[in-house]
């Protein structure tokens, strides 16, 4: 009983603080069919962000969390106007755009690594104790970042569901024409979900740093981990990316629990080619219609 | 007055021109009707109007002021309502849903509430449907969606691609139901229609597209009453 208490809450902790960067990289693909790859230079960076707020600002936490967030919101908007735009309207943009961001993030870890230097810091946002559930104490810091990342779901679901920019983006991701036709300016759509997708990566980047360190290159792991839970959830599926990482976090504690942590990532991986197999659009993904 | 002034409008699709020195006027009030074979650049025109697609001549002037430089949604702030072909709705959004995008901006939100009981008592079928996904809906409903969609939006201009392309008979007959009572509402329409015979009946002018540009225009009681042009451009 106490160790399946402890592997729902390492997982949950997993899968929510992936669900935050996971959903950022869904949506900035649904909308504009861009597959960000600096997402993990912005997750380091954010991190960063808070540590250089707290540690030489001497600001406390929650404005440090806030002010990384406003620089990742930032730099996806810098993204969007300085790199996205100018392709916007090239048939090869999905191709163009991907090694465009893989270039922007080698920039952005160089940056990192000139201004805070190689070796590993730790994030000083952390809280210590723990909780006692259930004979098994759960650290305060687990349930931190599930209670922020939970927030901040409910916060894009909101967003998303419920108001008339969440409606534009989903018409855009839907169909941008027809989109377009409805009055609504879809430059304006690409920029909001960039500069939303880089907050939440910043926000990510915090909570990955504040159970593992910081590191210049921390964030390709949790980078790759988001790409293979939109691709497991369907391209550009929001509500799916955020199950199926939480979905993802319990199994990889799970694995880590029963055949340990090393093989981790090669059986999720497995798993992976297997739920592609089966569903090759993904859990939640439909299947494209082509209607003439 | 006229309200819809093209002159000299050319566009087209990377190096392919499509149009070749298009012009076009619409009278306000009047609804008229762009007819020709596929292929012409009758969806174009609408596309180039809309602002979905730019003009690289040519000017396009909308009640007086030059609209051809503007964003498309910029030009639906103007006014002009394009009802696109194949739907284009918004697959995984509720029937309820993509008629309030209709009335996305502002000056029609305001009046969405009024605006959507009249689309439901023209299209009643939508009343029924309208917590339904459209992609669940059939071809005709769909097609019903798109229309009323467009309605919401208010506007000054509408522009009905194709409203009764792919349908089967009896529903393109339910389309054409609601054509006739747009077109006796008052309202200036401009529709693309493959079967000319069919709109010429409802249309007040009928402009005929060869080749990217319009080579005849006229009433529509003079397009059915003359049979050479039936003959010329639709092969009889």
């Amino acid at each position: 009983m106490e160790i399946f208490i402890q592997v729902i809450a390492s997982g949950l902790t997993l899968g929510a603080m992936y669900a935050v960067s996971t959903i950022g990289l869904a949506l900035v693909y649904s909308a504009l069919n861009m597959l960000n790859m600096s997402q993990g230079a912005l997750l380091a960076f954010g991190g960063y962000v808070c540590f250089y707020a707290m540690e030489t600002l001497g600001l406390p936490a929650p404005v440090a969390m806030l002010a990384a967030m406003v620089v990742g919101g930032g730099l996806g908007l810098a993204i969007y106007l300085l790199v996205a735009r100018p392709m916007l309207g090239s048939p090869m943009f999905e191709t163009q755009i991907f090694i465009a961001t893989i270039g922007i993030g080698s920039v952005l870890q160089s940056v990192v690594l000139q201004l805070f230097g190689p070796q590993p810091k730790a994030q000083p946002l952390n809280v210590p104790g723990g909780v006692s559930l259930g004979g098994v104490v759960v650290p305060w810091q687990s349930l931190l970042i599930l209670t922020i990342a939970l927030a901040m779901l409910a916060g894009v679901a909101w967003l998303l569901g419920r108001t008339r920019a969440g409606l534009a983006i989903r018409a855009t991701a839907q169909n941008r024409d027809a989109a377009q036709l409805m009055g609504i300016r879809i430059g304006q759509v690409y920029a909001q979900v960039l500069m939303l997708s880089g907050a939440l990566a910043a926000l990510s980047g915090i909570m990955v740093s504040s159970l593992s360190g910081l590191l210049p290159t921390m964030g390709a792991d949790p980078m790759l981990k988001a790409f293979v839970i939109c691709v497991v959830a369907g391209l550009g599926n929001v509500p799916g990316a955020a199950i199926a990482a939480l979905l993802l976090g319990l199994l990889e504690a799970i694995i880590q629990y029963l055949f340990g942590v090393q093989y981790a990532f090669a059986i999720l991986l497995g798993l992976v080619i297997g739920v592609l197999i089966w569903r090759p659009y993904g859990l939640f993904g439909k299947r494209q219609v082509v209607r003439l | 007055m006229s309200l819809l002034e093209i002159e000299g409008l050319e566009a087209g699709y990377g190096a392919q021109a499509v149009l070749h020195g298009l012009n076009l006027t619409i009278g306000e009030g009047s609804f008229a009707a762009l007819v020709g074979p596929n292929g012409h650049g009758k969806s174009t025109t609408l596309r180039a109007i809309s602002g979905l697609l730019r003009a690289r001549a040519g000017s396009i002037r909308f009640a007086g002021a030059r609209i051809d430089r503007l964003r498309p949604d910029q030009i639906v702030a103007e006014g002009i309502i394009h009802v696109p072909q194949g739907d284009m709705l918004f697959p995984e959004l509720t029937v309820i849903e993509n008629l309030r995008l209709g009335a996305y901006l502002p000056k029609a939100a305001a009046e969405a509430r009024t605006r959507l009981d009249e689309v439901f008592s023209l299209l009643p079928k939508l009343r029924e449907r309208q917590d339904q996904v459209a992609s669940t809906l059939s071809g005709g409903e769909r097609r019903m969606v798109g229309i009323g969609r467009g309605l919401m939006a208010g506007g000054r201009l509408l522009m009905l691609d194709e409203p009764s392309l792919g349908l089967a008979p009896i529903v393109i007959d339910q389309i054409y139901e609601v054509v006739r009572h747009l077109a006796v509402s008052g309202r200036t329409i401009l529709v693309v229609e493959e079967n000319a015979m069919r709109i010429a009946e409802l249309a007040d002018r009928m402009h005929l597209m060869d080749n990217g540009r319009i080579a005849w225009d006229g009433l529509g009681s003079e397009f059915l009453s003359r049979p050479e042009i039936r003959a010329a451009y639709l092969g009889g």
